[in-house]
Order: structure tokens, then sequence, then C-alpha cells
């Protein structure tokens, strides 16, 4: 199913790289980087972007680890995750 | 894909989920092959589409579910009904056009697009690169990829031994200057923006060297960056063309003329007369041309509106209204109306304005208002370039990410624009705090400061009484694992050598 529109919110010079960490990864890059899951860096449900990736992923559970590829002006490009929250922000 | 929208009632709709899949009776002419139909209660949004298995000519007598009672023509075969994310109007097309005007039931494209994701940065990277960040890997080096670029310029130049030594010290130097364990990064950060902060005066008016254009600058708008302010106080954006139209001053006039929301009274002066119950419309025609508005635009306008009547002499420019029913409350009403009726533009957006970026040669625009949603899916913009100052706009339609990056690039603007240098990690810290739940946050009671975990913390930044009195009815438990909490039961703070814990283990005989 295509998305309705001609914008594609992942393609925005302001949005950063986002991707899907793979189910069996999850364990792997928590343990990288010393973090329980729900002391990551939060991205909501209803985010522009978590609802892009759907697009294409299918449905994404809360408590899935999204990689984000940063440009960052000091490294060049910087990691980040971020885990889906159920919360829905208005 | 050709598919049809037609304006509903939310009884019929509600109808027809129920009883889904069933037959609906409409009142138009449908040709095969439509697949969906999109249904509108308004005519502004569609929050239905209807999947459409068969369409079939109406006969009397038939079990469908019916529109009207009178006047219909096919039956749809329904497959179900779904609720969607509402579609706006604006985003079907005619034939490549938009609508013009919708009526009741329209014959339309609705363009979709491929959602694909960012290509990996990683493939992006030369083969030297890789090479260099595989090295640095098997060292233990956590070399950065900017670092690694650099690298990879001088390894052609330099023997193996020389390159060896080289990323030995660049490792070392790496190690020296990382920050150590329980560095109070935030106090740092706030330190190093507040001292800059202090030599930015507080009134900073300054036109941007647009014409007419007034942006917030300076320190209020420090202020609004972090205090995260729903609507800025003087919301902009700034949007980009796509690269066949940069140079075409013809197509930018019409964008321009596009985004400008122009209503009757910024063109026209409208005189009422209590006698004769009857509005007359006189357009300013220097007006009406530096909007790029024309008589039968206003024309157009008019004939959308309900409840009046439009008496237009083509002898002369004057439009006269009548309201439909005479009263001199509804001739109040009429004119009030009148005076907000929008003839063009999208909504939000006040002024336009388009210039040459000296840099680049082509052309920017700049507006007054920000409504990034529906300048987004105008045609000609550059949807990945265009965007706004409103940092809680980027949130709704980019995203978290996006609104991260938008902090960070406003307030690094904010202070440089002023002369002030401040390193750029201390604004991405705050721009990552800010946005760490998932919503942009305020710095401040109501945001980061207000949500700490410690009540004792919360306590002494504000509103004391209130966190104290509800940690107690609650019976919330303090760690003491800040810093402001041990600070006040008068314990060593857990930063730097006070979050050591030092074990002496004397020699036993």
């Amino acid at each position: 199913m295509k998305k309705v529109g001609k914008f594609n919110v992942l393609q925005h010079e302001l949005v950063a790289e986002h991707h899907v960490v793979p189910k069996k990864d999850e364990d792997k890059v928590l343990s990288e980087i010393g973090i329980a899951r729900d002391l990551l860096p939060k991205i909501s449900r209803s985010d522009p972007a978590i609802k892009a990736l759907e697009e294409i992923h299918g449905p994404l559970e809360s408590g899935t680890i999204i990689k984000i590829i940063r440009k960052s002006p000091t490294m060049g490009y910087s990691v980040y995750y971020r885990a889906i929250s159920s919360e829905v922000f208005k | 894909m050709p598919s049809i929208i037609f304006k509903d009632t939310k009884k019929n709709i509600e109808l027809l989920s129920k009883k889904a899949p069933v037959g609906y009776a409409i009142d138009a002419d449908v040709k095969p092959g439509v697949t969906e139909a999109y249904v509108t209660f308004d005519k502004k949004v569609f929050p239905y589409r209807l999947r459409i298995s068969g369409i079939d000519e109406y006969k009397e007598g038939s079990s469908a579910v019916e529109k009207k009672k009178a006047g219909l023509m096919t039956i749809l075969a329904v497959q179900s009904v779904e609720s969607i994310d509402p579609v706006p109007v604006s985003q079907f097309r005619k034939g490549k056009k938009k609508l013009g005007e919708f009526k009741d039931f329209e014959e339309v494209e609705l363009p979709r697009i491929q959602v694909v994701e960012k290509a990996a940065y990683l493939d992006a990277l030369s083969h030297d690169v890789k090479e260099i960040l595989a090295i640095a890997g098997k060292k233990k080096i956590e070399l950065s990829i900017s670092l690694a670029e650099q690298l990879a310029k001088y390894k052609k130049s330099l023997s193996q031994k020389q390159f060896d030594e080289l990323m030995g010290r660049v490792g070392r130097d790496l190690e020296s200057k990382r920050i150590d364990p329980f560095e109070a990064v935030g106090i740092i950060a706030a330190q190093s923006i507040g001292e800059p902060g202090t030599q930015m005066t507080m009134r900073t008016f300054h036109f941007a060297g647009v014409r007419e254009m007034n942006v917030t600058l300076g320190l209020p708008r420090l202020i609004e960056i972090v205090d995260a302010r729903r609507i800025p106080s003087t919301p902009s954006m700034t949007v980009y063309l796509k690269h066949e139209f940069e140079n075409s001053e013809d197509v930018v006039m019409n964008v321009v003329k596009e985004l400008e929301n122009t209503t009757v009274i910024d063109v026209a002066d409208i005189v009422t007369d209590i006698t004769q119950m009857l509005l007359t419309i006189k357009p300013d025609h220097a007006k009406m041309s530096e909007r790029l508005v024309n008589q039968s635009d206003l024309l157009d306008a008019l004939a959308k509106m309900k409840g009046i009547t439009v008496i237009s002499d083509p002898d002369s420019k004057d439009i006269a209204v009548k309201p439909q029913q005479e009263s001199f409350k509804r001739l109040y009403q009429v004119q009030e109306q009148l005076k907000i009726l929008t003839i063009k533009g999208v909504p939000g957006i006040k002024r336009a304005i388009a210039r040459i970026d000296p840099a680049t040669q082509s052309w920017i625009l700049y507006t007054q208002g920000s409504n990034l949603k529906e300048v987004l899916e105008i045609d000609e913009v550059d949807a990945n370039r265009t965007f706004t100052n409103d940092i809680i706009e980027i949130a709704q339609v980019l995203g978290i990410e996006a609104a991260r990056n938008a902090i960070y690039e406003e307030s690094l603007r904010t202070l440089s624009e002023q002369g002030l240098e401040v390193d750029q990690r201390h604004l991405m810290l705050v721009a990552d705090m800010m946005t760490f739940g998932g919503t942009v946050r305020a710095v401040g009671r109501q945001g980061i400061s207000g949500r700490k975990s410690s009540v004792l913390a919360r306590a002494a930044f504000e509103i004391t009484t209130k966190h104290l009195l509800r940690a107690g009815l609650l019976g919330e438990v303090d760690p003491l694992t800040g810093v402001a909490e041990n600070i006040i039961v008068g314990q060593p703070i857990t930063l730097g050598t006070g979050a050591v814990n030092l074990v002496y283990r004397a020699f036993t005989k």
C-alpha cells in the first residue's frame, strides 16, 4: 500500500535516517550501549517518521528499537537509539 | 488509479460500516474501474474510505442502502468502510490539476508515493574511509567518520610505519579529550549558553534583510526555543522550490500567489448601505495587483459563500452583495463573514516574499505565518528542504528527530547571528534533552526540571510545597542519586570524585 500524498517524511533534510533494529539484534544493541530498554530515549508511536516506517515494515510494536543515524557537525555521522513508546502526543 | 470523492452524511456512513459488505446506491454516474471512494462531511477533509468491489446500474427495489430518496443512478458494492487519517481536499487531483471547486461528487486521482528509507550512510562512504574505520576498530580506537575522512587524505602520502604512528597518536589524543565519567555536562552546558546569553540585548528587533519581514531574534528568540512555545511570536517559513522551477520567475510568482492567504478585506473596501440592506465591495486596484488577485478570483470566492445574492455589474468593478434574509443582524453577520472570506492561499500564511539567494542565484520564498503540512503538498515546492521556525509544528509534521535538529539549528543560528560563539555540543545536549521523551519539552518547571525523578530535586527548583505535598500523599521514594537532593541532605554529590566509592582493605597479617 502506498502512502497518500506526494511527500515522504523520511527524505526530508531535517529528518535523520531511521532504521528498524531487527528483533534478533535488539539484545546485542542494548548490551553494546549498556542501557535497559525502558531507559532508552523515546519516540512516539504516532511520530510521523514511525508512521512512514510502518508503511514499509508493517505495524511496529511499542518497545521496538529504532536506530537513528544523524548527520553530526562534529563527528560526520552519529548513531542514536530510540525505543517506540506507546504514548501518543497531541 | 481513479477514485471518487463525495459528500455524505455521518448517519449514512455509520449505517454502511455496520452493514458492509453491502450495496450502496448513490446519485451519480460512476465509470467502471473505480475501487476507492473517499467520503467527506464538510467538503474539507475526507476521513472515510470505502473499498469498492463492483459497480452496477441502479434498479428500483434493490436491497442496497440508499444515499438519498430520489435521483439514484449507481450501486456501489462496498467491501468495507475504513476510517483513515483525514485527507484534505487539496490532495486530490483532476487531470494533474488541483480541484478548483468541490461540489458534491467528483471523479479524481489521488497521488501516492512509495515510502522509501534514506540510503544508509555507510554505503555512501568511500572505500578508503571504510578501510580506516576497520583498522581503528581493530585497535579499539573510537574514530568518528569525519576524522576517518581526514585521515584517508593523509594515508596515501604516508608510509605504513608513519600511518601506524599517526593512528596511535590520534587514538591517544581522543582518549585524553574524552569527557570524564561523572562530569557534570549539563551544568557546563547551562553555563556555556548562559554566560554569552547575558550579553544579548533584551529587546532585539531586527529586520532580517527582507522587506517587510520582521523575525524575532536574539534573547527573546532563544527563550522561545527553550520554552518550546506552541506558537512562536513570529512564525516564518523558508520555502524552497524544486530545482527545475528555481530559476523561473513566473513559477515563483505563481507559488507566491498560491501561498499568500488573501481575504476580501485585504484587497477591497466593504461599504454597508443600511437603507437598502446592501453591501458593496469596492475592489482597490492597487492592492489587487500587489496581491496578484483579479476580479474573477474575487467573484469565485464570493460564489462559495452561502446565504447571499451576488449582483455584479459588468460595467463597474464594484460588486453588490445582498443577504437573502432581510434583517440587520444578518447584514452585520454577512459583513463580518465577507471581511475574512479567503480568496486564495494557504491558511495561516499572511505574506510570502520571494528573494534571490545570492549564494546559489536561485529563488527562495520567505513567509510570514506558517503551515508546514499544507505547504509541503504544493506541487512546485521542494518538500525535502522547506522548513519552518515553529519547532512544535516540525515535531508534529516531520517527527521528533527533525524537531531535535531544528532546535539545534535554530539556537545555533540565533546565537551566531548575535556574534556569540557557543560550542555546538552544548546546544546538541540541550536539543537531545528537550526531545528525550518523544515530544518537545520545555526547559523549566513544565518540562525537564519539573519531571525529574527525585522529589527533593523538584522541590528545590520551583513550587516547593506542591511537590512535597504530592510526594507525601503518594508515598514517593527518593533514592538520592542526583545532585540537588544530596546537597539538601548534606552528602557528597554523585558527581566527579563524589561518585566514586573508595574501599580500603587493610593488610591482614
